[in-house]
């Protein structure tokens, strides 16, 4: 059948109005879950660089943001190591809302840097580690991921790892609780105090743990584990100067 | 299939609920007119989610609810929706529903939502959806349109979950997680490990297993195509 | 260079078909013979050229959060993502209605060669899957301009590879429940070993 031009006006304007008002309905109604439910995501990734993942898995969602609040305390600096709390526009920053993927695409000195600091509860002075952002290319896709140094500035308290698309079995396994201990009591200057970074060595099954600087690889996913080198390499090398103002002070 | 019971009491005023006729509908898409082995529609958006069966089964559960829902609203519309407009409503119905189930995964299963990323998006340009309401739901009654949704899209999940299956397995040695090689190994000591398969979590794996399954279904119905 | 090794990447690396399995319908659909499967692929190449930069333009000033704010301050807080399928899909439904208009006015020799495509593409998931893909990956304009055509190209290229495969296959002797969509999916799971070659290019 063949309706008026009339009819198929009326019906799509209803129609757009119907279905319009719904999805924002909906977006409405939905919006502040998903902010909390993406501020979940990355306190726990931020806190899984200083918490064992079976700990932190155990704690419910308000547990987290609870513990979040109370112990972590963060600010961006820039690649010299001074603070910013402004960005161009006037704007205040939250380090917590750094798009660091974003940031990625900048010229390193000109990205933003959110520094984590897991402090005492009660005292923001007393800091037990300094949470750093990393992120870089693995083999397929993204990949990201969270480093807390020791109160030295010098060794790996613990870190954490994320991935959008590395193969299952292979480089997917950087987030197993097992590879990322591996970090832990590494060190990221040598001793006359140059910057070195970690590097994870290709081939898996040798022993390490004499080495302040080399850690266990994974075999089978060399291009993910040079990902993580890679990652690991810039982006500790663009919070030196931070560290080295925070060590003085 | 099988458990179909004889049900022959069809009476035009009042027709059973789960007639004969209506059964059909949903058991037909699962094996003699499944909508992936013999109608080749739908391959597309989900087979990239199917290197583990969690993801496979939520995606399963956003193209059931998404398929049964349009269905039933585009036959409730059917006799006022203008029919040279009605791509467009269709798909503009389509993408509303799929933006539903996007913003509650992302609302209450953030985990999922990262996992599936641009693929929840992608069951709009699904083709067994847009099939189905144009080849079904705007003749039909509304009832009926659900059970026709709820058939198709039962007969595309059962199909991704066995893809699912047989990557994750094989691939990563596990089922829904589960580490099913390291408990076959230990169970025997740990003298031996199970290697997973590399292959199967690369695409590739998924293309050789839906051929596979394709190959098997349409042997045992005697489907062939010329 | 940067577009360079991008326009690489989405034909060979992240192709449509052996990576992401988008666009298969088509891809099975119309590969019978290679004259139609070049048909329908440079329709693709078209479409996705000129749809995903039309989206990304839709998205930066649009739909994503404070995207709104050149219009006036006060709408800087308001988030339009959650529109962002309906209206991927309506630009890419208008746009190819547009194109499809333009071409039979002004090529006609071309409009007989892809007219019949044009309408299938709508709902080609490779389509809507490379404005999505260019969305969630936070291209710049000139990006999802190559982008675009990158993964049009890899369509195009995999589709006819697959339609002159399956020209001399009619020829094989393929089991019976293996014939048609079965040995199809085997062949492209080959052609996608062959691409996963492509994955050791350092770019």
């Amino acid at each position: 059948m063949q309706q008026s031009n009339g009819y198929i006006i009326t019906f799509s304007v209803i129609l757009t109005v119907v279905l319009g008002l719904l999805l924002s309905g909906t977006s409405q109604l939905l919006g502040p879950i998903q902010k909390k439910a993406v501020e979940l995501d990355t306190k726990k990734q931020i806190l899984g660089a200083v918490l064992e993942s079976s700990k932190l898995n155990a704690m419910k969602s308000e547990e987290i943001l609870e513990f979040y609040d109370n112990r972590i305390s963060s600010k961006v600096v820039d690649y010299e190591g001074n603070e910013i709390e402004k960005d161009d526009d006037g704007n205040e920053i939250v380090a917590e809302n750094v798009d660091v993927a974003k940031n990625y695409k900048l010229a390193p000195e000109k990205r933003k840097y959110p520094v984590f600091i897991f402090h005492q509860e009660g005292n923001e002075d007393d800091a037990e580690a300094i949470i750093v952002q990393l992120y870089g290319a693995g083999l397929w896709d993204e990949i990201w991921g969270f480093l807390a140094l020791d109160t030295d500035l010098n060794t790996i308290e613990g870190v954490t790892f994320g991935h959008k698309g590395e193969t299952p079995g292979l480089g997917a396994r950087i987030t197993e609780g097992s590879v990322q201990n591996r970090y832990q009591g590494k060190k990221i200057f040598d001793d006359s105090g140059e910057f070195q970074s970690v590097e994870m060595q290709k081939g898996e099954g040798k022993d390490y743990s004499g080495d302040d600087h080399k850690v266990d690889g994974l075999s089978g996913a060399t291009i993910t584990a040079n990902g993580v080198n890679a990652m690991l390499e810039n982006y500790l090398k663009a919070y030196k100067s931070y560290f080295e103002k925070r060590q003085k002070s | 299939m099988s458990t179909e019971t004889a049900e022959v009491k069809e009476t035009k005023a009042s027709e059973a609920l789960f007639s004969k006729r209506r059964k059909k509908l949903i058991s037909d898409p699962l094996i003699d007119d499944n909508p992936i082995t013999i109608q080749v529609l739908g391959i597309c958006s989900a087979l990239a989610v199917t290197t583990q069966m969690q993801p496979t089964l939520v995606m399963a559960i956003s193209v059931i609810f998404v398929m049964v829902m349009a269905n039933l609203t585009i036959s409730l519309l059917r006799n006022t929706i203008p029919s040279r407009v009605r791509i467009i409503v269709q798909l503009a119905v389509v993408a509303s529903l799929v933006t539903l189930v996007n913003e509650i995964l992302k609302a209450f299963a953030y985990d999922m939502y990262k996992e599936l990323s641009v693929f929840v998006g992608l069951i709009i340009t699904n083709c067994i959806v847009m099939g189905r309401l144009e080849a079904f739901a705007l003749g039909n009654k509304p009832y009926d349109s659900v059970l026709d949704g709820f058939g198709s899209a039962l007969g595309y999940s059962w199909i991704i979950l066995a893809v699912a299956f047989f990557r994750e397995l094989l691939g990563s040695g596990s089922v829904f997680g589960v580490e099913i090689y390291d408990g076959i190994s230990s169970l025997f000591g740990g003298e031996f490990s199970l290697a997973t398969n590399g292959l199967m979590v690369s695409p590739v794996g998924a293309f050789i297993i839906l051929g596979l399954i394709i190959w098997v279904q349409r042997t045992k119905t005697g489907y062939v195509e010329h | 260079m940067e577009l360079f090794s991008l326009a690489i990447r989405s034909i060979f690396i992240d192709n449509m078909v052996f990576a992401y399995f988008l666009g298969m319908c088509s891809f099975l659909a119309v590969s019978k013979k290679v004259s139609t499967a070049l048909g329908l692929g440079a329709a693709v190449i078209f479409v996705l050229t000129v749809t995903v930069p039309v989206n990304w333009l839709l998205n930066e000033f649009v739909l994503k959060e404070g995207a709104l704010t050149w219009a006036s301050a006060s709408l800087a807080g308001v988030d339009l993502t959650f529109l962002r399928f309906i209206m991927f899909i309506a630009i890419i439904a208008a746009m190819v209605q547009l194109v499809e208009m333009v071409v039979e006015k002004f090529a006609p020799a071309l409009y007989g060669a892809l007219g019949i495509f044009l309408p299938l593409i709508a709902v080609n998931c490779a389509i809507l899957g490379g404005s999505l893909f260019m969305a969630q990956r936070d291209y710049t304009l000139a990006e999802s301009a190559v982008y675009g055509f990158g993964s049009g190209t890899g369509f195009f290229l995999a589709i006819v590879a697959l339609a002159a495969i399956r020209e001399k296959l009619k020829y094989s002797n393929v089991p019976n429940g293996l014939k048609g969509l079965g040995i199809t999916m085997l062949l492209t799971g080959l052609m996608g070993i062959a691409f996963m070659s492509f994955m050791g290019i350092d770019l």
